[in-house]
């Protein structure tokens, strides 16, 4: 049996009284593109963050390319490129600076950093930027740059939470093919967004959490034929899009009336 | 269920088409403060949640404690100087009095930037704010300040005093005080908006900074016009007081000078309309108030300005720059051409991995803080101002004994943010730390290792200053100073290494002023720093008693080893401490905007 790239099991986040993420057992295998997807508040970033180890879980075990993963597991990181939340930039150093910065921090040589830190600033089309500081660039750039500093050391697994947001439609058409090519050369992606339509286009699998419970797992057409089968007759004979698919499961269903007007908006 | 008709909001209940527009004390004006006075309190009460803020509450309450014996101080002092002059009628000595509250109401917020914590009232612009009532609450949030607080003790000493030895005075006395008050309260708010934008932009900050350096050099060579027989030996009882005769002949026409052109600058008003009262002429007295008045008035002004432009929008933390239009490239670079768009920032510290990163990453980023450029020099130009203070005629013209090691731990002060926080600057870019297979400890060593370089230069320029001021140094107190600073330096980093993993803030390096902080963090530093200066001054007073300064060294060196031990220790458990509490710490430095 293949090792997965990504393994949890009864992975659970307690805050206090509140469960963010309760006992999620989920596996990714190597090469896969994981659609995680959930409504706000879900635990959509929890998760992300404890697979990451920027969040101690509460319970249960996670596994990186076949070996447990925290927070101490150094020879793990280097296999992983994160888009964290928060983009993790350095609002006072250039671009080829934060980006040379974090390549030596994943223990990149001086040249190779320097290298990749020019082909990366190109491909992102931020070379013209290079004496700006980072807190200057508009957030899709800095989007662009968190990116290119996930990709720098060459990750074998990269997470990515929302990292098209703020991104122009050129760019963003970039990325895509920058990730797929990724995925053709034996990598493992799991991404976290909200616009569907980009899951459905380049996600082989999806993921769906609600309420911190995984409820949802497997290929889009798994899914699909599992929610179709569920439903009546003639919705069956429609070929279900993603979003539908989502609201499904996720029970929201897009035939809840609104529980109140709110009549004196305009 | 509860069904939002509207009838609630669009009812007669919140008629707001009639409030807007009715100015700072207008109803709607009105109604903002209160939101915002319930805004603090739930941020207040919110906070007390977590046994973080619980603590912050208490270094609040102890903080303001010491504040207000600072100024208790300052004001019974001022009421007893106030008293003595009105009771001898010696009014030409009442405008010292009003220098004195003038400059510590000014000085303090620069002396203590790294230990004050001020609200940013930016946020509150999205809200219908009128520019009155933004203008109200910068100053209203101001009132809290450790300046103002002293300043109105030192105020409330002078009329208390002048009071009870002129009870017929009190009127007069009190209303010269508070527009000298208001004038202060309005000056210290200007300065530090005006100080926050120059710094923001890269040419005001250049002009800035050769203005340092000018007043620098200035002082730098008034240095041996005044003093010029004291250098390289020590001057005799007679030689230092026929020095200060001919410096008080020298000095005597430019003091008179002084004194007819203070006497129209505020503090001199002040005190001017108070000696006009006291001599019954009311008229002038009168008018010595309006033209303090007409400085409120100007330094409102000033103040307005700056603050008309944050309200229209300006963003200091994102200060807008030219960019000059760059065409998109179609075609495909090569490698070559690429280098040279992107460009080669140079590398300092090439080759040795992850600590030569961190320490380039901390360089690049502390050479574009003016701010934090400023609190670590500011010290070194105040030991240079204040470094004629040790000379003491009454000690035959020999330099006081600890002139060395006080001005060193004085330089120390400007460090303390830096040590105490050093994760501060990182924001949103702990995440890196996290996220990389570079060991947290590695992170601590490099930061540390630099801090320690930076702290050696500065000590280094300290004691230049010292020399330059005092002549040559004492080998017994050099070489204790040096041993005290072993001592100190390691003491400083293990402690600053644990504050900065429990009680990080973030740190906006584009700002002097309106920085979010933490009381307990700057509370304990501070104690930190006294505690390590308490030490310094036992055994230089013990060995000092025992006429044998040769003795402190070894006893420093004793202290250092443990402190090093102590230090190396919090460093093997940083990694431990770091990841038990990265969920708060990214939670504290991301979210902090």
């Amino acid at each position: 049996m293949e090792t997965a790239a990504i393994y949890t099991h009864g992975l659970t986040r307690r805050f206090g009284a509140l469960t963010a993420v309760d006992d999620v057992t989920l596996s990714v295998a190597p090469g896969q593109f994981l659609g995680f997807l959930g409504p706000n508040g879900a635990g959509k970033s929890t998760t992300i963050k404890m697979l990451t180890g920027l969040l101690e879980p509460s319970a249960g075990t996670i596994e990186i390319l076949g070996r447990p993963f925290g927070a101490g597991a150094l020879d793990l990181k280097r296999q992983i490129g994160v888009v964290p939340e928060g983009m993790a930039l350095l609002g006072r150093l250039t671009a080829p600076e934060y980006l040379r910065f974090v390549g030596r921090m994943y223990g990149l040589g001086a040249e190779v950093a320097k290298r990749r830190t020019e082909e990366l600033l190109e491909f992102m089309q931020l070379a013209n930027e290079s004496r700006k500081l980072v807190t200057d660039f508009s957030h899709g750039m800095q989007k662009k740059l968190a990116l290119a500093a996930a990709v720098i050391h060459g990750p074998k697994v990269l997470f990515l939470d929302e990292p098209f947001e703020g991104v122009d439609a050129i760019a963003a058409g970039q990325l895509k093919a920058m990730l797929q090519g990724m995925i053709n050369r034996g990598a493992t992606i799991f991404l976290t967004t909200h616009v569907l339509e980009i899951v459905e286009r380049l996600c082989s699998h999806v993921a769906i959490i609600s309420r911190g419970r995984l409820v949802a797992n497997g290929s889009i057409e798994e899914l699909r034929l599992g929610v179709a089968s569920a439903l009546p007759g003639a919705e069956m004979e429609q070929r279900l899009t993603l979003e539908e698919i989502f609201l499904e499961i996720v029970g929201a269903g897009g035939r809840q009336e609104p529980a109140q007007e709110l009549s004196w908006l305009a | 269920m509860a069904r939002l008709d509207g009838s609630g909001l669009n009812g007669s209940e919140m008629p707001f088409t009639e409030m807007a527009g009715a100015g700072p004390l207008g109803t709607l004006a009105r109604a903002q403060y209160g939101a915002l006075a319930r805004l603090r309190w739930h941020m207040f009460t919110n906070g007390l949640r977590s046994s973080k803020g619980t603590f912050e509450l208490g270094a609040r309450i102890l903080v303001y404690f010491l504040y207000a014996v600072l100024g208790l101080g300052l004001g019974l002092g001022m009421s007893a100087g106030a008293y003595a002059i009105a009771l001898n009628q010696a009014w030409e000595y009442l405008p010292i009095l009003f220098w004195v509250a003038f400059l510590i109401w000014q000085m303090i917020p620069i002396m203590l930037a790294s230990f004050q914590e001020q609200f940013d009232l930016g946020s509150i612009l999205r809200f219908p704010v009128s520019f009155g009532s933004f203008f109200l609450l910068y100053l209203v949030f101001g009132l809290v300040d450790i300046s103002t607080i002293c300043g109105a003790c030192c105020c409330f000493g002078i009329w208390s005093g002048i009071s009870v030895a002129r009870p017929e005075l009190l009127g007069w006395t009190a209303l010269g005080l508070a527009v000298f008050a208001v004038f202060n309260i309005l000056l210290v708010r200007a300065i530090f908006a005006w100080i926050d934008r120059w710094l923001s932009q890269r040419k005001t900050r250049e002009i800035l900074a050769a203005v340092f350096l000018v007043i620098a050099l200035c002082l730098q060579l008034l240095n041996p016009a005044l003093y010029r027989s004291s250098h390289g030996k020590r001057p005799s009882r007679d030689e230092q007081a026929e020095t200060y005769r001919k410096m008080g002949g020298d000095i005597t026409p430019w003091l008179k000078t002084a004194n007819a052109v203070q006497e129209w600058l505020p503090p001199g008003l002040a005190a001017r309309a108070l000696t006009q009262a006291a001599k019954t002429q009311l008229a002038p007295a009168w008018g010595s108030i309006g033209v303090l008045g007409l400085y409120l008035l100007a330094a409102g002004g000033v103040l307005a300005a700056r603050l008309r432009a944050e309200y229209r929008g300006e963003n200091l933390g994102y200060a807008p720059r030219r960019n000059k239009a760059s065409p998109r490239r179609r075609r495909v670079s090569s490698p070559k051409e690429i280098a040279v768009r992107v460009g080669n920032p140079g590398w300092f510290l090439d080759g040795s991995g992850p600590i030569a990163a961190v320490m380039e990453k901390e360089l690049r980023t502390l050479m574009r803080s003016i701010p934090q450029l400023y609190v670590l020099g500011a010290p070194l130009l105040m030991v240079f101002i204040f470094g004629a203070l040790f000379r003491s005629s009454a000690s035959g013209g020999h330099m006081f004994a600890l002139a060395l090691p006080l001005s060193m731990a004085y330089a120390m002060l400007g460090f303390t943010q830096l040590f105490s926080n050093n994760l501060g600057h990182e924001g949103a870019g702990i995440q890196v730390i996290f996220l990389s297979p570079t060991p947290i400890r590695t992170v601590f060593l490099a930061k540390n290792l630099f801090h320690a370089f930076l702290l050696c230069l500065d000590v280094l320029l300290a004691g230049i200053l010292v020399s330059l001021r005092l002549g040559r140094q004492d080998g017994a107190e050099l070489t204790a100073t040096i041993a005290w600073l072993l001592f100190a330096l390691p003491v400083n980093l293990a402690v600053g290494n644990v504050f900065s993993l429990t009680m990080p803030y973030r740190v906006n390096p584009g700002r002097l002023t309106r920085q979010r902080g933490s009381q307990g963090n700057a509370l304990l530093s501070l104690l930190v720093q006294l505690g390590v200066l308490g030490v310094g001054a036992v055994v230089f007073g013990l060995c000092g008693y025992l006429r044998n300064l040769w003795l402190a060294t070894p006893i420093f060196l004793v202290l250092a080893a443990g402190a090093v031990s102590a230090w190396m220790r919090v460093l093997r458990n940083t990694d431990g401490m770091a990841n038990r509490r990265r969920d708060s710490l990214i939670e504290t430095l991301v979210k902090a905007d």
